[in-house]
């Protein structure tokens, strides 16, 4: 669950911690927007590349409660189809598994 | 305290991302002071860290020490943010839209200026004196003090 912002200053965390469930060797990695106060392209990119390593390794990355203010900026973005995106954290659960 | 003429603040930071932090911070201290409402707020935060992101990545090929200059100015319903550093030459306004991918996935190139475009009202840029000055402003709608404006923000 990624909470507050995710900027330039901290988009490269989210990449590591992705990166590391990636290799480790998950098949299915969820994550729950929910708790962002608002993301920058910084991290649409991350984002973005995450879910092309999580292809390479077979691997399915999806991502829920894409809501509100977030919501939108995926909208400016265009991205909303670039991604998996679930409505709640179960539905999710309950496609992935 | 609602102010009655124009509030400025000046932050300067040195081209390293790791300062930006000292942008957002300052521009929602700012916020607060002048009560910009949490969305607006939030759209300039992201608009700030995308112009000043891209100088910092882009705008020193060579490296080196250098700064950004960023002054907001707050008046009763807008927000502006100058940002002026010595970089190369960048004109945000001519910045082309990101490209679907062939294959059909988005690549990101060029996104955050387009999302700025969008997240602002009006974004000026000049090149002076070896400098880019690109001043972007939002207007908004002061929050009031009543209890369900927050609720008001929040709804779309």
């Amino acid at each position: 669950m990624l909470k507050g912002r995710v900027d330039s200053t901290s988009a490269n965390d989210v990449m590591l911690c992705l990166s590391n469930l990636i290799s480790a060797g998950e098949k299915a990695i969820l994550v729950d927007l929910g708790g962002l106060l608002y993301l920058t392209s910084a991290a649409f990119r991350v984002l973005l590349v995450a879910t092309d390593e999580a292809e390479r390794g077979a691997a399915r990355l999806a991502l829920c409660n894409v809501i509100g203010h977030v919501r939108e900026l995926f909208e400016m973005g265009g991205l909303l189809d670039a991604f998996t995106i679930h409505g709640s954290r179960e539905e999710a659960l309950a496609q992935l598994s | 305290m609602l102010p009655s003429t124009a509030q400025t603040a000046e932050i300067v930071i040195r081209n390293d991302l790791a300062e930006l932090a000292n942008l957002r911070d300052g521009l929602e201290r700012i916020g607060a002071e002048l009560g910009v409402p949490g969305k607006p707020l939030m759209q300039l935060q992201v608009a700030l860290d995308e112009i000043a992101s891209n100088a910092i990545k882009y705008g020193w090929p060579d490296g080196g020490n250098h700064k950004l200059c960023v002054r907001i100015t707050g008046q009763q319903n807008q927000i502006e943010i100058e940002i002026v550093d010595d970089g190369r030459e960048f004109d945000p306004r001519l910045a082309p839209p990101p490209e679907a991918a062939p294959a059909g996935r988005r690549r990101p190139g060029g996104l955050g200026i387009h999302m700025v475009k969008q997240l602002v009202d009006r974004v000026d840029y000049e090149r002076v004196g070896g400098h880019n000055r690109t001043v972007m402003t939002k207007r908004y709608a002061r929050r009031r003090e009543s209890s369900n404006s927050t609720v008001e923000w929040y709804a779309s």
